[in-house]
């Protein structure tokens, strides 16, 4: 729900609530009121006939237009004044209900006590009601129309310092280390949330190039020495040795050429990690798979596996260049290293889906752990088990779909494309959420 | 040939100048921009190994440099940043090739020969040996003036023994040569030893020398003093 209506909702709904009591309280007022207007003039019309007495006249049944009524009575009561009100069911003239109110006064005039009693009709409750409910109708349609015509209009203007916010936000990357600007707002909420947006924004872009900066020196620390000691074991094979100093030296090679990868590949992912390959053009991912199973045909006859591909021209996808070898080298080497022999592998691409198939022992754990680093899921040693994870990483980064089963003897991964030429649809949905609600 | 190196770690300096001094070639050793700088204007060298980061400055300011002085030597990036702006950034300011460390030293002198015969206008394209001769150009590999019939790969790896004779190629280097850093694959040498078995057999099938020797477990030679 928008803010806006949630804000208009409240609204109506206090008025609501306040409008039935607000009109009990006028109800009771106009009619306390009218009834004092009467009660006084018909108190004053009992004053003038008394006087009339008192000079000797003889009143007649009318005064001032209220009927008016004179006894001698025996004594004086206690109150001077005494009021009636009643409701006079059946007036045969009028021919409906009506409401009288009637004042009785007492008078000493020259010795002899008279009661003097006027009466005079008065609006009914019934008529004030009408009046007010038909007031409070009226009040509530123009201020509900108008309420929620405003409400909008003026949120657009009130709201838009927020909606300008959440625009930079959505159009905010780490990778271009531009800190973003946001206007100034009068809004003391707006001016508070962007202070603080543009803080973690800033702060995040800090910690971004420390982090960049670490990886980036971690990596070439750690390269320098290992090509020393790499070029070092290499230089020392060349010289005159033995069959027992070569086994040595062949263990520390293969160590050696085991951490220079781990630490390539850690690199690599925390290069996609901090989403270093985003890119808006596409490739030819067909072009580059037919590459990439040439290049393995080797490695596919020597380990005796039959290969079946089916490549669909043409197929274009949104992904860095560079990402596009290593995707499809780590596939096609994952089929053919955890193969068995006298094997199958099956690539097929197309617009939507590439799906690799691959005869296999079964993985020795859950499908769902095969993306995470260091899960070896075979039993091979050789392998240090973060090829499936980059995959993984560059999938994601791509909003490609990527999915990991094993049935009846197959490893199957099917990486499904976003449809259209949208690479992450999500944010595109987004945006378009967001243009709308700022268009309202 | 001629070599300035342009590295700034001592270690890794003294191995690539051993090595490539072994093949003959006279490497100098530079261990920072200014020296690097004063010896490009004082001297003239065929290829130039440059690290990009330096103690005094950045290696890609010596590419500029080296437009500005118009100093024509081949040049080969070695760079620990595996970063793929300075790759771009290298080879548009006019590198010619780009090595990642760590890096296998045969691999490094068969870039600096590829570039090396790139460079040399009327350079052959043939690389021969005795009776084994390959064509760069068209890839046909030869054994006394017979056509073998091999693929890519193992036209490639024939061409690395030939360009490092007398060396000992390590599975890994060739592995890294054959195949490229990123597949995480390769630590199954059984696919090494089945190319080099297969070249062995198809050059002894053309009546040529078997050169291809194992060094106990550690690799491979190509040994020229066979006969």
């Amino acid at each position: 729900m928008k803010l806006v209506d949630k804000y208009t909702l409240w609204f109506l709904s206090i008025t609501l609530l306040i409008l039935p009591l607000n009109s009990f309280i006028t109800y009771r007022s106009i009619k306390n009121e009218i009834d004092k207007a009467a009660v006084e003039r018909l108190k004053h019309v009992n004053t003038r006939v008394a006087e009339q007495l008192r000079k000797g006249e003889r009143p007649g049944d009318y005064s001032q237009g209220c009927k008016i009524d004179v006894m001698p009575v025996s004594a004086l009561p206690g109150e001077p004044f005494e009021i009636t009100e009643k409701d006079v069911t059946h007036d045969p003239e009028l021919k409906d209900n009506d409401r009288k109110i009637t004042v009785t006064s007492y008078h000493n005039i020259n010795g002899q006590y008279y009661k003097i009693t006027s009466g005079d009709y008065v609006t009914r409750s019934e008529q004030i009601l009408l009046g007010l409910r038909t007031s409070i109708m009226w009040k509530l349609i123009i201020l509900i129309g108008l309420v929620v015509l405003t409400a909008r209009l003026i949120s657009r203007f009130v709201l838009a310092p927020f909606y300008g916010t959440m625009k930079k936000l959505q159009g905010f990357t780490l990778k271009s280390k531009k800190r973003i600007e946001l206007p100034n707002t009068t809004t003391k909420e707006f001016r508070e949330l962007n202070c603080f947006v543009k803080k973690m924004t800033d702060k995040a872009i800090d910690d971004y190039a420390s982090l960049k900066e670490f990886s980036e020196n971690a990596s070439h620390e750690l390269q320098t020495p290992l090509a020393i000691i790499r070029s070092k074991l290499e230089l020392l094979s060349e010289s005159d040795i033995n069959d027992h100093q070569a086994k040595l030296i062949v263990d520390m090679q293969n160590s050696v050429e085991k951490l220079t990868r781990i630490n390539r590949s850690l690199v690599l992912l925390s290069k996609l990690e901090n989403k270093e390959f985003e890119t808006q053009e596409t490739v030819n991912l067909s072009r580059y798979a037919e590459s990439t199973l040439r290049s393995f045909s080797d490695l596919v006859q020597l380990k005796a596996l039959t290969l079946r591909s089916q490549i669909e021209e043409n197929v274009e996808v949104k992904l860095h260049a560079s990402l596009v070898d290593i995707l499809l080298n780590n596939l096609i080497s994952n089929a053919i290293r955890h193969n068995i022999p006298a094997g199958s592998i099956e690539v097929l691409l197309n617009r939507d889906v590439l799906i690799v198939k691959n005869t296999g022992r079964p993985p020795g754990c859950p499908p769902e752990e095969m993306f995470q680093r260091f899960k070896k899921g075979t039993h091979c040693n050789n392998s240090i088990g973060i090829g499936l994870s980059i995959v993984k990483q560059i999938c994601d980064l791509n909003a490609f779909a990527i999915q990991y089963h094993y049935t009846s003897g197959l490893h199957i991964i099917v990486i499904n494309f976003p449809s259209g030429k949208a690479s992450s649809k999500l944010l595109q949905n987004d945006e378009r959420y967001l243009h709308e609600k700022i268009q309202l | 040939m001629k070599v300035l190196l342009i590295e700034d770690n001592e270690e890794l300096a003294s191995s690539i100048s051993d090595f490539l001094g072994r093949e003959g070639y006279i490497c100098e050793v530079s261990y920072n921009v200014r020296d690097a700088q004063d010896k490009l204007i004082s001297f003239q060298y065929d290829c130039v190994l440059l690290d990009i980061m330096l103690p005094d400055g950045n290696g890609l300011d010596i590419l500029s440099f080296m437009r500005m002085e118009r100093i024509q030597s081949s040049i080969l990036i070695l760079s620990a940043k595996n970063s793929l702006d300075d790759k771009v950034a290298g080879l548009e300011e006019g590198a010619d090739d780009y090595l990642t460390k760590p890096f296998h030293l045969p691999e490094l002198h068969a870039r600096l020969r590829a570039i090396y015969r790139r460079k040399m206008l009327n350079g052959s394209n043939i690389i021969a040996f005795n009776e084994i001769s390959l064509n760069i150009d068209t890839l046909e590999a030869r054994v006394n003036g017979h056509l073998l019939d091999m693929t890519r790969k193992e036209f490639d790896l024939l061409l690395y023994f030939l360009v490092n004779k007398n060396r000992v190629l390590s599975r890994q280097s060739i592995a890294a040569h054959l195949w490229g850093d990123y597949t995480d694959n390769l630590a199954n040498f059984d696919f090494v030893y089945q190319h080099v078995k297969n070249i062995r057999k198809k050059i002894s099938a053309a009546s040529g020398t078997d050169y291809i020797g194992t060094v106990y477990g550690l690799g491979y030679k190509f040994n020229t003093s066979k006969q």
